[in-house]
């Protein structure tokens, strides 16, 4: 009798486990072409939905290759690092990455490559271990371009803080140490809190952001990171009566950032496009499969990368930089809404 | 004696999601390489999961949440005092041997802290070591400023996270030594009797007078070693610590534990049903990476493949209730 149900229940659970596993299982292996997978920092966010938007215009612009992008459902580099590690398991040509935190991949990443893994990063211009990096733009310009805008905002005076996803997000970093940098030309701005951390979660940056707005009252602008930064604060100005009082100039997408922006409690959003950045990636990936050379000068086919820089980059890979930067307000947005 | 429901379900399924995998990867999720990947992803989560079964079979609400933040403290501030002392590529060896010494002493000193907090102060386990949790990472953050701390890839230590030893890889070996050891001090050492015991009756533990001060704290005292050695490995397989590292370990690591029919209350759990339990969630999460589906499916299916398990807990109860009526009734019949 024990024993009759014992074998009834692992019989019930392997049943349907299979179950779940097979109609999953359908997707997978469809095509013989060589593989080129995006591995986002996190899924289900609306940046990298945009990236993937793009990753699928690459895949129908290129049927003969095998293309998908997969990311974690939490934002944990250990979660990422599980994803590629399985990737290069399974076979896969060429891997585009957007790390996490770019040194807790070096070694994986670095394995990746021994074993003949095509490995292309964005986001990352201080990865030792890849093949290409590929950036939007010069990420200290951009940084600059973002302050400039919070400064004529702000009357180059008054106190003023930054977000960014995270310590050790490196882009981020050196945004905001640009725009600190363009702001020590104004004497009236007074950098306080500086490099708070987002986690790119808004629920999260509108808790930090209510919190900076009690503790100092008279703080005038914000300058902010992560791409859902721009929501989490603009959130906390608006409910705290003090939309158009405080500036807010950060990276951000037009579409969800569009009711604030109307409002007047987002400045300015500056972004590239990620649709662009992961086609980029992907052709930069599709031209070392091929074996190709990264020229300095080149076209990558891609809006925004018609002429690549290509420089030296952290390590013995190269550092391929565009010109995607786009910095929009209230008034022009619309023309680049998605 | 009653056979483990929990080890059964758990070795079937490690072979239906071998089997599945290899059929619907054509093989390659059984070869060589893609084994000892999965291999060298489950022992870190492994050891934490061992940890917080530990606390778990201590009783008394016992759960250790400071884990991963305790490993990454040991990562973090052994490899900061081993780098000061040597230069990791001129004597490797020496680095190595500090660095892991190192950070099983702050890994045990960690799990020790948890011990008094609970015992000597009599804080409830999971604010204890929600505490130190964020003791740790905040630690963590100030020796290292917030940024990851390069440990480069000296040899030993770099044979230690990647290396392998007839084909096994160096870590996974590594756990499952450490699996059977403890597996073996919980069934045939005083302490394991003790713990249990303490774990299943708390009251009647001290009426005994079994020292239950001295055992919970060694207990914690272990899961911190525990961590300190996933600390290592994690170390030895990334090159770069980093105090964030591993945040959603926290709940999987419990979610092991459960699945692996360690019982919330205490009294219960094995070792074994751990490793493999951990075993079975590294299949399922590289076979579903492997199918490329979304990682919100793997959420999905862990819960699913929870909820099963609390499901057959259940069962076994009813059979337990079952079997247990008839056997009251006999002395009626008999009489």
């Amino acid at each position: 009798m024990k024993n009759a149900r014992h074998v009834l229940n692992t019989g019930l659970k392997v049943a349907l486990v299979t179950t779940v596993m097979g109609v999953a299982g359908q997707a997978a292996w469809a095509q013989d072409g060589k593989t080129i997978t995006t591995v986002v920092k996190i899924s289900g966010i609306p940046w990298f939905d945009r990236m993937e938007t793009g990753v699928d215009l690459y895949a129908q612009e290129h049927p003969e290759l095998n293309i998908s992008q997969v990311g974690p459902a939490t934002a944990d580099s250990a979660q990422q690092l599980q994803i590629i590690q399985d990737l290069i398991a399974k076979g896969t040509d060429a891997l585009a990455v957007v790390p996490m935190d770019p040194t807790i991949l070096e070694g994986l990443l670095k394995r990746a490559m021994d074993r003949g893994t095509i490995v292309v990063t964005h986001e990352a211009d201080n990865q030792v271990n890849t093949m290409a990096d590929v950036e939007a733009f010069d990420n200290a310009e951009y940084g600059a371009a973002l302050n400039a805008r919070l400064a004529e905002c702000m009357d180059q005076e008054g106190k003023w803080t930054t977000f960014v996803g995270s310590l050790g997000s490196r882009t981020h970093m050196q945004w905001v140490g640009a725009g600190e940098e363009n702001a020590s030309q104004y004497p009236g701005m007074e950098l306080v809190d500086a490099n708070n951390e987002s986690f790119d979660d808004a629920n999260g940056t509108y808790e930090k952001a209510k919190e900076i707005l009690r503790k100092h009252p008279d703080i005038k602008g914000f300058q902010t990171s992560a791409g859902n930064d721009v929501l989490g604060v603009g959130r906390a100005i608006e409910e705290a009566g003090l939309t158009g009082k405080v500036c807010l100039v950060g990276t951000g997408l037009p579409n969800p950032s569009a009711a604030y922006l109307d409002s007047g409690a987002i400045t300015a959003i500056g972004f590239w496009d990620p649709q662009k950045a992961g086609m980029a990636m992907n052709e930069v990936a599709r031209i070392l499969l091929d074996g190709g050379e990264l020229t300095d000068g080149m076209d990558l086919g891609v809006e925004g990368y018609n002429a690549v820089s290509v420089r030296q980059g952290a390590g013995e890979g190269k550092l391929v930089v565009g010109n995607g930067m786009v910095i929009v307000d209230k008034d022009t947005y619309k023309e680049r809404l998605f | 004696m009653k056979r483990d429901a929990n080890l059964l379900v758990l070795c079937a399924l490690i072979v239906v999601l071998l089997s599945l995998g290899g059929a619907v990867s054509g093989g390659t999720f059984l070869s060589m390489f893609n084994l000892q990947s999965m291999a060298t992803q489950v022992p870190e989560i492994g050891l934490l999961a061992i940890g917080v079964m530990l606390a778990m079979c201590a009783g008394n609400g016992g759960i250790d949440l400071s884990g991963i933040a305790n490993a990454n403290m040991a990562g973090v501030a052994s490899g900061i005092f081993a780098l000061s002392l040597f230069d990791a590529y001129q004597s490797p060896m020496l680095f190595t041997v500090t660095f892991a010494v190192g950070c099983m002493v702050v890994g045990l000193m960690g799990g020790i802290l948890n011990g008094i907090i609970i015992s000597r102060f009599g804080i409830t386990p999971i604010l204890g070591t929600l505490g130190t949790q964020m003791l740790f990472t905040g630690l963590a953050v100030v020796l290292s400023d917030g940024r990851s701390v390069t440990i480069g890839a000296p040899d030993p230590l770099y044979a230690l996270g990647n290396g392998l030893i007839f084909g096994v890889p160096t870590s996974f070996l590594i756990f499952i030594l450490i699996g059977i050891v403890l597996g073996l001090i919980l069934r045939y050492t005083p302490y394991g009797l003790r713990l249990m015991l303490t774990g299943a009756n708390p009251k009647a533990a001290i009426y005994s007078g079994f020292p239950s001060g001295r055992i919970i704290t060694t207990t914690y005292a272990i899961s911190g070693l525990l961590a300190g050695i996933a600390g290592i490995i994690i170390a030895a397989r990334n090159v770069n610590v980093k105090w964030d590292y591993g945040t959603s370990y926290l709940l999987v690591a419990i979610l092991i534990a459960v699945m692996a029919g360690v019982r919330p209350e205490g009294g219960y759990g094995r070792v074994i049903n751990v490793v493999l339990s951990a075993i079975v969630l590294q299949l399922l999460s590289s076979l579903l990476n492997f199918i490329g589906l979304s990682n919100f499916v793997r959420d999905l299916a862990w819960g699913a493949l929870l909820l099963c398990f609390l499901a057959v807990a259940r069962f076994d109860l009813i059979n337990q209730v079952m079997v247990f009526r008839p056997s009251r009734r006999i002395p009626h019949a008999t009489k």
